[in-house]
């Protein structure tokens, strides 16, 4: 008996530790998990999230908040499920993820203690949206923004789709200054279909510079709606003085729900989840969100200190100079830069570097500026300038000088680099180098490929020249063909004088022939008897023989010229030429014996120098 | 009148012997040896744009030295550097130095006005008159082809440094067109402050700072030479 008792003691105790057992089993069990399929999907495609509760109670269960992911509540079921034989009664939110940019995911476990999933979504990129996600590098998932009311500053549309918010650092700025802003565009999910344009500010008064093209996005709750933030980082510039109100605006395009929520809900049931919006069916609408308006006091520059140099630039900034190359020859281009680093506006950094430099030849500089890759406000702006050394030796680069206004200090300052030191080398063209010396120093350079091949060196150096140029070419030279030239043309004009004065017995001698084919005529004329043709010949001889004498033309020795020039009684001259005449004209008969008589006269005359 | 004539030859004679001593060589100045070895230098130092400067400069005084041109051949082979033979009317006119040459054209020039001369005195011997004016006109032509030959080689200029940007302004910030290799030999055009427009052996133009090319014929003595 004492047996039995005990052995029913035994199972007694077994089926109780094996009820604490299962009942230990139980309680381990998680009564909240989640799962998501398929774990790797492509842009522009979905994913099911599914989130159990093996309880009865769904109110602990929330749907995740994960940057660039959007969750969408599909629906909620209700089952049984057996847990170790256990029947359990479970609740199930299913959601449609989609995906707002490529990345891996880390969704956050159902509960604490629960692993994370993770969602990989491969880029598949979209042209023409400022929602396409642009895989230029690791995903970083953005930021989520949390607040349970909205911020003041913040003004929605008047559908609540959407904000724009202008966010300036200061209120007060002066003309030209470079003040950063940062413009927020909020679009809440769902609602906002596109982003039609590059935001831009309202009135004529300001200017936008440096607009960021690639906006910041992140995601923020606002009273519990989930908004889709874009951020864009830019300067605005004042061109006048005065106080002015700036706001921003972009374009958008919203979607305008056009049925009721019941029925969509229908849809989402019992349709395509994937093509149906989950407010129901929409149409696009376009409109323009503004941000409210800022007041900014815009102030003029002081005129009372302003230096000569100073071209506009506000900010603060500092400048620092370099050389290059530290060493050049006489005429060779040296860089001069003067880099101007800071905040402010960079368009108005200007200067003229150096403008005269004794011994130096300056050319007008050139200038790039190279911003901050986190803000445009910020960067370094660099100016060259060539140089041309016109003197050898060590040369000094005089200190630059930059002005500015500050707007923090409120007064002009002028920045200052220090001077710089260049040696300027004599030229090696010019350089006095003798072969000996230019051997020397080259014997220390290592063997080149024109060493081998050359011919060797002349040992007999031969005549000096003082030039170049060659000697025909070499004015001092040219004087010797010049005086050469001079001395031949005085000689020939001197031989020509003393031609002209033996030209005399050359005609002479020329008239002498004429006169003997004269005589000969006359000869003739003689022998047959015919005076006319003896005188006329007579007449011609003589009219040569003395316009010779008289230095006339033959043709000008005339009766009347020889009655005057010869005077007196009985001479033959004259009355040769008045029996020329009557021959001619009165056809006289003239005896045998006078043919020879004037044949002689003529004779005489024509062998006579002298004048009759 | 013979005293006079007298007189004007001892004039002339003084002229000349005072021009000629006026273009006797110097005590210091250029030989055409003094450049070759000069030349052979640079070249064993490594600098191939000097040493072929100093070359071309050697054949402006010797143009037919043999050792002067078969080593400015070698150098410009070695750095792959187009070399022109020589036209026969650059051998047969540069036959000899210029300073020859031009004293042979003094000569010619001489024997032209002489055989001009007694042509106008006498009408005897006017075949060897007309001979003679022949050869003196002959030989002032060789010395003005000689010119010719020279003419180009005097606004030659020698690139001495190595990748010389050209530009298309003659100012330091000036676009580069193309880059000239070290010892490259240019022709030098025209001149604009510290640059020079310079025309290469293919007819592309361009600026070149003058710190980077040296004209063959300097413009100042260079005592580098002597």
């Amino acid at each position: 008996m004492k047996t039995d008792c005990m052995s029913s003691g035994w199972l007694i105790a077994m089926i109780t530790t094996y009820l604490l057992a299962a009942a230990s089993a139980v309680a381990d069990v998680p009564l909240l998990y989640a799962t998501i399929e398929p774990a790797q999907i492509s842009m522009g495609q979905s994913a099911q999230y599914t989130i159990t509760n093996l309880g009865s109670e769904a109110q602990s269960m929330q749907l995740p908040v994960v940057a660039g992911l959007n969750f969408q509540f599909i629906r909620q079921s209700r089952q049984l499920e057996f847990v170790n034989g256990i029947a359990l009664p479970s609740v199930s939110i299913v959601a449609r993820v989609t995906p707002q940019m490529a990345g891996i995911f880390s969704i956050p476990g159902a509960t604490p203690k629960s692993p994370p999933l993770v969602l990989q979504v491969n880029p598949e990129p979209a042209l023409g949206s400022y929602f396409t996600p642009r895989n230029t590098g690791p995903q970083v998932v953005p930021p989520i923004l949390t607040g349970a009311t909205i911020p003041s500053g913040i003004h929605l549309t008047e559908d609540g789709s959407a904000y724009v918010r202008l966010s300036i650092p200061k209120r007060e700025v002066y003309v030209g200054e470079s003040v950063p802003v940062e413009i927020d565009v909020g679009m809440r999910s769902g609602f906002v279909s596109s982003l039609n344009g590059l935001p831009k500010l309202t009135g004529d008064d300001f200017t936008l510079n440096n607009l960021s093209r690639a906006p910041e996005r992140s995601e923020k709750i606002l009273a519990g709606e989930r908004f889709v933030l874009f951020t864009w980082r830019s300067d605005i510039a004042v061109v006048k003085a005065g106080t002015f109100s700036l706001s921003a605006e972009v374009p958008l395009s919203v979607r305008v729900r056009t049925q009721p929520r019941k029925d969509s809900l229908l849809d989402d049931e019992f349709g395509d989840p994937f093509l149906r919006n989950f407010f129901g069916p929409t149409v696009p609408k376009d409109i323009n969100a503004a941000s409210p308006a800022v007041e900014l006091k815009v102030l003029a520059l002081p005129a009372e200190g302003r230096p000569a140099d100073f071209h506009g630039a506000v900010g603060t900034f500092e400048i620092a100079s370099e050389i290059s190359p530290a060493t050049a020859e006489p005429g060779e281009p040296l860089t001069l830069r003067m880099h101007v680093t800071g905040s402010g506006n960079f368009d108005r950094v200007d200067s003229a570097m150096l403008d005269h430099v004794e011994h130096w030849k300056t050319y007008p500089p050139k200038s790039a500026f190279k911003p901050s890759e986190t803000d445009g406000h910020k960067g370094e702006k660099t100016f060259e300038q060539p140089l041309i050394a016109m003197k050898p030796g060590k040369q000094v680069i005089p200190a630059l000088a930059f002005s500015y206004f500050d707007p923090i200090a409120r007064r002009y300052e002028t920045a200052r680099s220090a001077p710089l030191g260049v040696m300027i080398t004599p030229s090696l063209a010019d350089s006095a180098l003798t072969a000996q010396q230019v051997s020397a120093g080259g014997s220390a350079a290592p063997e080149n490929t024109y060493t081998a091949g050359l011919r060797p060196d002349h040992v007999v150096v031969g005549r000096l020249t003082s030039s170049l140029i060659p000697l025909y070419l070499q004015p001092r030279f040219l004087a010797i063909p010049s005086i050469l030239a001079l001395a031949f043309a005085g000689a020939w004009l001197h031989t020509g004088r003393t031609s002209r004065d033996r030209k005399i017995p050359v005609r002479k001698r020329r008239i002498s022939k004429a006169a003997n084919r004269l005589l000969a005529h006359m000869e003739a004329a003689a022998r047959s008897g015919d005076p006319a043709q003896f005188f006329s010949c007579a007449r011609t001889a003589m009219q040569q023989a003395l316009g010779a004498r008289w230095q006339l033309a033959p043709d000008q020795v005339t009766s009347a010229e020889v009655d005057a020039r010869i005077r007196g009684e009985g001479h033959d001259i004259p009355r040769l030429f008045a029996l020329a005449d009557e021959a001619k004209y009165s056809g006289h008969d003239l005896h045998a014996t006078d043919f020879a008589r004037w044949m002689q006269i003529v004779r005489q005359q024509l062998l006579s120098d002298k004048s009759p | 009148m013979i005293a006079r004539a007298r007189l004007a030859a001892l004039l002339i004679a003084l002229a000349l012997v005072g021009c000629q001593a006026r273009a006797e060589p110097a005590e210091t100045g250029y030989s055409a040896a003094g450049l070759y070895n000069l030349a052979n230098s640079y070249a064993r130092a490594g600098k191939p744009g000097m040493a072929v400067l100093n070359y071309e400069r050697a054949s402006l005084l010797a143009p037919n030295d043999s050792d002067i041109d078969a080593n400015l051949r070698h150098i410009r082979d070695s750095l792959r550097l187009a070399s022109e033979p020589r036209s026969w009317f650059d051998r047969t006119f540069g036959v000899a130095g210029p300073t020859v040459i031009a004293w042979t054209g003094v000569a010619g020039l001489g024997l032209l006005g002489l055989g001009v001369l007694a042509g106008r005195m006498t009408l005897r011997h006017r075949l060897i008159r007309l001979a003679v004016v022949a050869f003196g006109i002959a030989v002032v032509g060789v010395t003005v082809c000689n010119g010719i030959v020279l003419w180009p080689k005097l606004h030659e200029g020698v690139v001495i440094t190595g990748a010389t940007a050209v530009r298309v302004s003659p100012v330091p910030m000036g676009d580069a067109l193309f880059v000239l290799p070290e010892a490259e030999t240019v022709s030098m055009v025209a001149e604009h402050e510290s640059f020079v427009l310079v025309r290469t052996r293919t007819g592309r133009t361009g600026w070149v700072s003058r710190a980077n090319l040296a004209p063959v014929v300097a413009a100042k003595s260079d005592p580098g030479s002597r």
